[in-house]
């Protein structure tokens, strides 16, 4: 079973992502901020990271740029309230965007795509 | 071994090597030897650095230009034979002595440079320092600079091969020293790749030997010698599209693997300052005239070698007129990967052929993303790259399935 780790500082995001992902079959963990985030990563060792660009004390697209650099594979998809990060380059270390919505149709369409990336 | 050498202080190992390819450079390799010499000092003053200028036999005075350019960092110049041009030549001269002299990092710089700076150096080669085994640039482009990438050199290999390298063909870039055996030995080495098609040739290589691709954003665009794009056009096209099929057919138990894509780790985001691209014209009705010539032209190929969905397809789009012309990034894709089926069951001349009936079609596609995206900032241009990358991936199983 793929495990996700969510990355948010929102509660009822976090709520929302964990309880319809496990119901599409998932592994789900959370945490509430990037501190240590690598170290987390590390221990937990996630097949999928889907991470909150704006979270109160945490630059998700310099988390991003961390992620990949020490995971180079590692699928990470930005969630986010808004699409003006587009504006920075650093986005596009990311596998893919979703604007955060209720409706989780389009994340799980793109977390599917992420993990099939991976090459044997 | 390069057929000639001149290493005044008989350098024989190095752990960073700066490389400019050449042919008649005379004019700018001395700046571009002094710019990259203080890269290396300013950035890597630690490691044994030295500077190659694998030439081809120039005439008029590159090599005295080189070894007189000011610098203390030692230099080395190799040569083609005098009968032998192609920068694909003189990189080969060039993995050799990397080879030898057992340099870790490797940077390339083309020798026609005008703005380089040495914090290019630093951008192509710190990642390799820091474990990446190939770095392409990032050029702040126009959203017109460049067309051949957009429209068919990034969405293709990005597509095959699973990686969002965007200017996977620039003419500048970094390399892990151990990836010259890779080159060296690469079941893939043709007229095309010994010219313009090598530096697609070397990031597809470093693709399928799965070597962790960055991409370092360079602040800046990329000035070089002020060359006539459609002199040199059906030359470059023919080159590099032929060199893309013959890696496709050696690479397709591996693009075949391939789902969708991934980004790559990136580099020198913190740049502080960003320049602005000079805007490039297109002449849409020029475009346009030739897109039409190619039905005069190739229309009987088309119809023998494309699949008759999109023969008509393109009839429909020739009917549009100018005003109204759009050409599907869906029609696009199918038609590169039909072009590719028929390349891989043709010889010599025929390939040679079809590849040139492809040109209009790509001018008519540049046609379509300049109407589509006049009105666009560079960045919802980008946009709309990243979309008809998308169609790409979407109808990849299309070219597996007529692959089989």
């Amino acid at each position: 079973m793929p495990k996700i780790l969510v990355v948010d500082d929102e509660e009822h995001i976090r709520l929302l992502y964990s309880e319809e992902l496990k119901e599409a079959g998932y592994e789900v963990i959370t945490a509430d901020s990037g501190y240590k985030l690598l170290e987390r990563i590390e221990e937990e060792k996630p097949d999928l990271v889907i991470l909150d660009i704006k979270m109160v004390d945490y630059n998700g697209l310099d988390l991003l740029q961390d992620i990949r650099n020490q995971y180079y594979d590692l699928p990470v998809i930005l969630s986010t309230a808004y699409d003006t990060f587009k504006e920075d380059m650093k986005s596009i270390a990311a596998d893919f965007y979703v604007v955060k919505s209720f409706d989780l149709t389009e994340l799980k369409k793109k977390i599917a795509m992420a993990l099939e990336t991976r090459l044997p | 071994m390069a057929f000639y050498e001149e290493n005044p202080r008989n350098i024989s190992k190095a752990d960073i090597v700066v490389a400019i390819p050449s042919f008649n450079e005379a004019e700018t390799i001395g700046s571009v030897a002094e710019q990259a010499g203080a890269g290396l000092v300013e950035f890597f003053g630690d490691l044994q650095g030295v500077l190659i200028n694998c030439d081809n036999h120039s005439t008029d005075g590159t090599k005295d230009a080189f070894l007189k350019a000011a610098g203390e960092v030692p230099k080395i110049y190799l040569s083609t034979p005098e009968d032998q041009r192609g920068k694909g030549n003189n990189l080969r001269n060039l993995f050799e002595k990397v080879r030898e002299l057992e340099a870790k990092t490797v940077v390339v710089i083309e020798a026609d440079v005008k703005n380089l700076a040495p914090y290019w150096i630093r951008n192509l080669g710190q990642p390799i320092v820091k474990g990446a085994g190939y770095v392409c640039p990032l050029y702040v482009r126009h959203k017109y600079e460049g067309t051949l990438t957009s429209s068919l050199v990034y969405p293709l290999t990005r597509c095959l091969y699973g990686r969002r390298v965007r200017q996977p063909d620039a003419g500048d870039f970094g390399f892990r020293g151990e990836l010259v055996n890779q080159f060296l030995d690469s079941p893939v080495w043709t007229e095309s790749i010994e010219h313009f098609g090598v530096d697609i040739w070397m990031t597809t290589v470093a693709l399928n030997a799965r070597m962790p691709i960055y991409q370092s954003f360079m602040g800046s665009p990329k000035i070089h010698r002020v060359k006539d794009p459609y002199a040199q056009l059906s030359v470059l096209f023919r080159q590099i599209v032929s060199a893309m099929f013959d890696l496709m057919a050696v690479y397709s138990d591996f693009w075949r693997m391939v789902k969708w894509s991934k980004p790559t780790a990136l580099f020198g985001m913190d740049a502080q300052e960003v320049a602005t691209p000079v805007p490039v014209e297109i002449n849409m009705n020029k475009l346009h005239e030739r897109f039409l010539k190619g039905f005069d032209d190739h229309f009987a190929l088309w119809e023998a070698q494309f699949d008759q969905t999109h023969v008509n397809k393109l009839q429909e789009i020739r009917s549009l007129g100018l005003q109204h012309f759009s050409f599907p990034g869906q029609t696009w894709a199918r038609i590169l990967f039909e072009a590719f089926k028929a390349y891989s069951a043709m010889q010599g001349e025929q390939r040679a052929n079809l590849i040139d009936s492809l040109l209009p079609l790509y001018l008519g596609k540049v046609l379509s993303f300049v109407k589509k995206t006049e009105r666009m900032s560079l960045q919802q241009a980008e946009e709309y790259v990243e979309n008809e990358c998308m169609v790409f991936e979407e109808n990849k199983p299309y070219l597996v399935k007529i692959m089989e």
